[in-house]
């Protein structure tokens, strides 16, 4: 509590002075070395029709099916060039039809270093590595209501960003590797690419992302729209009319609006999504909204 | 400030660092390897055993083998030496994966052929659930719905089909007294152990030809995976120098001979009118006649007819319909009992507090749509307990036939009370569920029963390990207490229930002349 306290006495008082960074793992924008923004971050996503494989459906027993996630999210000037950015989110599912009953924890613990690597006249290159490991022992084959995979993760991501010097408009652009483990379930049998496992053990497909962003950043705010899809390079497709699985090849397309306005060291920043098109996958519609408070530590 | 930063920059090295070293490149699944033994005893008398269908070894037919020192036998010698001598690496992995036995791997195919079609019928535009057709079993939804109640059959009568062949080749192995290849022509090169047994007709072949016959009938859409399957399996014998030709067309002969048979028994067992909807009414008037106000209802949506409300009237195995009616467990308690109300409050304040280790428990036993069901999770049980007790192929088919047909046996009584008292799920009042809410009455659990029946039989058979297999059944049948979807009375009423049901299947091993 104290700890607490102390903090929002700092944020507050730093206030009265410097400019403000908040960042992100897929952003170029970088605190500067000795500076840490904390971001408290509130989301909920909800679908009511999902793709078995390639057939868009609705559920019945479902209904409409929700994830809320609350989130830390401290990144931190190591440099003015290399920023480290972590993210510990507690996560709920529930329906509002069926009986399946909700579950809730902490999920994954991850963490980003962000490198800008080269920077040429608004031109910037920036390698990023991140990595996760569950820090709950949630259930991780409960699909759709488990809070996640319990896979542990790499990914190696290059990503590229213009900005105008002048008027702040920008283009982003991004694409990553993402390594995952295998996992243990906690039945010692199951079923993926039609035929039944004997073990414990199961394989989650590794995957990619990328992304394109267009946007405005000015000292005080940002604003932006961007296109990201994440796609499974391989699994298998949900049974029909079964349940997930983590060995399912997910993808999705999903676009957005992402802004931010952070005046002074307190500042807010807001995202919506919608995915347009999918595979083993909910139809999320999200939202975002997040409290930043910058701390500089000079 | 600075040590904060610190921390947080600790933790997020730390982070990345152990997460690129735990993530393993690697993603090859590791499962458990079974591998060829010499059986602990041939079981050289097991042709005189009791079989289930056949009344005798001889309904069935083997023609008389030629010689080892005809011309005929030599030119099959030779055929199998060439076909032996040098093995692609695919032949070695067939030899390897068929070597760890016949009666082993067929029903580890059915438990696989169970999972690929447990899954229940989606709804239709209608408000409807289609009702899967076996003459189009591709379509959606696929045939069969492989459900607990369909799986236990289908294991009851491949592991019946498998014994029967098995005692009608023993009994002829050793009428013919034919020696194997190996022990005939030691330059014959084998890839697996050979015991004593005389290999004509082959056992391999008897039981892949009988395990064919009734999976084809029992997943009609599978003919081109059974036929690969079956193929290859005849072809390992070769490749790993174990049987000539004629062992294997002798074996192929008399495993059709007897899965005619057993399917025979199959088509007039009651099944095909397992689902026949319009029997719940008089059950559900006949139980509210009893006093059960609240019946059970369906809680899927659109509510889906309850899960074969006449699987109960299906042949048994190893007792008659009046002991049936008197294995049948007391009436449950009534909602609105005292009872009652202190098993509800028990699953409420799981559903508020479920621990990690009661949901790692309902996951571990849940076994539902897309897994091999509990019948099939205790055949895996049976099977694994003997091969590594090292059991000859018949011995093996002898645990799995009394196994699975006391499951059946289970299933059949279960459904039965099931749709006898018709009372609701702990869903109808409001609680959730951690594992999936099976589709039929709650009183009593199927789980319970098939594990105590099960438990039963294997702890007849494996004495030495009773307490760990009887431990197994109490925590599947108290599993479905911390999944939420069964009151404690359904468990433990179908947990005594089993176990009575698998007294009946231990009094026929020990009545069999196998003298186990």
């Amino acid at each position: 509590m104290k700890r607490i306290t102390y903090l929002i006495l700092v944020a507050l008082l730093s206030l009265l002075s410097a400019p403000i960074w908040a960042q992100m793992p897929h952003d170029a924008i970088y605190m500067p070395r000795k500076t840490v923004c904390i971001a408290g971050m509130y989301g909920q996503s909800t679908w009511t029709e999902y793709w078995e494989g390639t057939l868009k459906r609705e559920n019945l027993n479902i209904g409409r099916h929700t994830t809320r996630t609350a989130a830390i999210m401290p990144a931190i000037g190591v440099s003015n060039r290399v920023n480290l950015i972590l993210n510990l989110p507690y996560i709920w599912t529930s329906t509002s039809a069926g009986n399946l009953m909700g579950q809730k924890g902490f999920q994954d613990l991850s963490a980003w270093l962000k490198i800008k690597a080269v920077e040429y006249k608004g031109l910037s290159v920036n390698p990023i590595i991140g990595g996760s490991i569950p820090v709950g022992n949630y259930v991780p084959d409960f699909l759709p209501m488990s809070i996640g995979m319990q896979a542990r993760s790499v990914t190696g991501r290059l990503l590229l960003n213009y900005t105008h010097p002048h008027t702040g408009l920008y283009v982003t652009t991004h694409g990553s590797y993402i390594w995952r483990g295998t996992i243990r379930i906690d039945r010692d049998a199951y079923q993926a690419d039609n035929r039944v496992y004997n073990t414990d053990e199961v394989s989650v497909p590794n995957a990619y992302d990328a992304a394109v962003r267009l946007g405005v950043v000015r000292r005080a705010w940002q604003t932006e729209v961007f296109a990201e899809r994440f796609a499974c390079v391989n699994g298998d497709n949900i049974r029909r009319n079964d349940m997930p699985f983590p060995t399912n090849k997910m993808q999705m397309t999903q676009v957005g609006w992402y802004g931010k306005i952070q005046p002074r060291n307190i500042g807010v920043n807001a995202r919506v999504a919608y995915v347009t098109d999918g595979l083993n996958a909910g139809q999320s519609t999200s939202y975002m909204l997040g409290l930043l408070f910058q701390l500089n530590g000079k | 400030m600075k040590s904060s930063t610190r921390i947080l920059l600790i933790a997020g090295l730390s982070v990345l660092g152990l997460s690129s070293v735990l993530t393993s490149c690697d993603k090859t699944i590791e499962e458990p390897q079974r591998v060829a033994y010499t059986p602990a005893d041939v079981d050289a008398k097991a042709g005189s055993w009791k079989t289930y269908i056949l009344t005798a070894p001889t309904d069935v037919t083997v023609a008389a083998p030629a010689s080892t020192s005809s011309a005929a036998y030599l030119a099959e010698l030779n055929d199998l030496k060439t076909k032996s001598a040098s093995l692609t690496r695919q032949q070695q992995e067939a030899v390897v994966y068929w070597g760890a036995g016949a009666v082993y791997r067929w029903n580890e195919i059915a438990r696989e052929l169970a999972a690929r079609y447990n899954v229940p019928p989606a709804s239709n535009a209608d408000g409807k659930y289609p009702i899967p057709d076996a003459a189009n079993p591709l379509a959606d939804p696929k045939f069969p719905f492989a459900n607990p109640p369909y799986t236990a059959r289908a294991l009851a009568y491949l592991s019946v089909a498998q014994y029967d062949a098995l005692v009608a080749a023993w009994h002829y192995k050793y009428a013919f007294k034919r020696t194997a290849p190996s022990k005939t022509d030691a330059s014959v090169r084998v890839a697996l152990p050979v015991s004593a047994l005389p290999a004509y007709p082959s056992e391999d072949a008897v039981v892949a030809t009988a395990s064919y016959t009734i999976l084809k009938a029992m997943f009609p859409g599978e003919g081109p995976f059974l036929d690969a399957k079956l193929a290859e399996h005849r072809e390992s014998r070769l490749w790993a120098g174990m049987n000539v030709q004629s062992d294997l067309a002798a074996g192929a002969d008399l495993g059709s001979q007897v899965g005619a048979k057993v399917m025979a028994r199959a088509r007039t067992d009651g099944m095909s009118a397992s689902n026949n909807q319009t029997v719940t009414a008089a059950m559900i008037e006949a139980a509210k006649a009893r006093g059960l106000a609240d019946v059970w209802v369906s809680q899927e949506s659109p509510a889906r007819p309850p899960m074969l409300p006449n699987y109960g009237a299906v042949s048994l195995w190893n007792f008659d319909r009046a002991t049936l009616v008197k294995l049948r467990p007391g009436p449950a308690p009534l909602p609105g009992s005292d009872q009652f109300k202190k098993e509800l409050a028990e699953l409420q304040a799981i559903q508020k507090n479920q621990t990690r280790e009661q949901a790692r428990i309902a996951n571990f036993w849940a076994d539902g749509a897309g897994s091999y069901t509990p019948p099939g999770h205790w055949a895996r049980t049976a099977a694994d307990a003997a091969h590594e007790a090292r059991f000859s192929e018949i011995r093996m088919a002898r645990t799995l036939a009394l196994v699975s047909t006391a499951l059946q046996d289970a299933g059949v009584c279960c459904w039965e009370t099931k749709f006898y008292y018709y009372t609701p799920r702990p869903q109808q009042f409001g609680v959730k569920t951690s594992v999936g809410l099976p589709n039929f009455p709650s009183y009593t659990s199927g789980h319970s029963t098939f594990s105590g029946a099960a438990a039963a039989v294997l702890s007849y058979v494996f004495p030495e390990r009773t307490n760990e297999f009887m431990a197994k059944a109490q925590e599947a049948s108290v599993s479905r207490i911390y999944g939420m979807i069964h009151f404690r009375s359904d468990c433990e009423s179908g947990l005594i229930c089993g176990k009575n049901i698998g007294a009946y299947a231990v009094s026929r091993g020990k009545a069999d002349g196998s003298g186990l």
